[in-house]
């Protein structure tokens, strides 16, 4: 009797654990929201990207000179220089408009609305 | 997009866009300028055209020396406070690199041309025109590629 107990209890572990575990891996796979946005020819593209708010953002420099990436007020968001094809990422914490700029180059702005 | 006034001397110094860019103009052409000058002077076989033609390209070089303090000092303040001095690498330690032998060696050349004036009456050494030739090709090189990094030299 005790013997079938812990035989049926195995098995409902491991029944209960197959039907939990494509939802655990779907969960897993979705991650947070994602966008991107492409430093090519000296321009952010696109311009002006908006998000919801826990979006990860990445940069990606796809021109053949360093840029950067840094919010207007500095502290937002900063990248290091990034060389070409390298990527920076940045999740969207708070709901406003953040202006940004390429410090090497500070006519290439852009504008990343969080809602 | 906000266009700004060129002749206003309030727009022109807060401009947002990094000194260095402005600056960097000025040692390179009266460093040039110079050399020409210097370049001319020895293939002028009449001594009064060929001494004023030496004198413009000292006075020239001492102009691009001083200039070269200057630029130097700002395109290592645009290192520090735009990049706030992070770890250069790549084309932008190359224009570090290669701006900093160019503002010693034009300092250099303007020294050797300054105290041959002054110790031996003027009469130019064989290698300062190699020096002189060198010393333009590095700031040729220094110049292209900070051309690149503001994005002068990039097509479209």
């Amino acid at each position: 009797m005790r013997k079938s107990i812990w035989i049926l209890s195995v098995a409902a572990s491991m029944v209960l654990a197959l039907a939990v575990l494509p939802t655990v891996q779907k969960t897993r796979a979705a991650g947070p929201p994602t966008a991107d946005v492409k430093i090519d020819n000296f321009n952010f593209t696109p311009a002006t990207l908006t998000v919801k708010v826990g979006t990860q953002i990445t940069w990606t420099n796809n021109d053949d000179i360093p840029h950067t990436v840094v919010s207007e007020d500095h502290t937002t968001f900063k990248s290091k220089v990034l060389d070409t094809g390298e990527k920076f990422t940045y999740t969207a914490t708070k709901p406003g408009t953040y202006s940004y700029f390429c410090s090497i180059h500070p006519k290439m702005t852009g504008k990343l609305v969080v809602e | 997009m906000v266009l700004l006034n060129p002749f206003d001397p309030r727009a022109a110094l807060l401009a947002k866009h990094a000194q260095h860019v402005v600056l960097v103009h000025f040692p390179i052409a009266l460093f040039m300028a110079g050399v020409a000058f210097d370049f001319a002077a020895q293939w002028t076989k009449e001594a009064t055209k060929r001494a004023t033609l030496a004198a413009a390209a000292r006075l020239n070089l001492f102009a691009a020396a001083i200039c070269v303090v200057p630029t130097i000092a700002t395109g290592i303040a645009a290192w520090q406070w735009q990049l706030e001095g992070q770890k250069l690498k790549g084309l932008l330690l190359l224009h570090l690199a290669l701006g900093c032998a160019s503002g010693l060696l034009i300092c250099l050349v303007a020294w050797i041309r300054f105290r041959r004036r002054r110790v031996l009456g003027g009469a130019l050494p064989g290698y300062c025109l190699l020096l002189e030739f060198l010393t333009a090709a590095v700031v040729a090189l220094a110049a292209h590629v900070g051309g690149f990094l503001s994005g002068v030299n990039v097509s479209g």
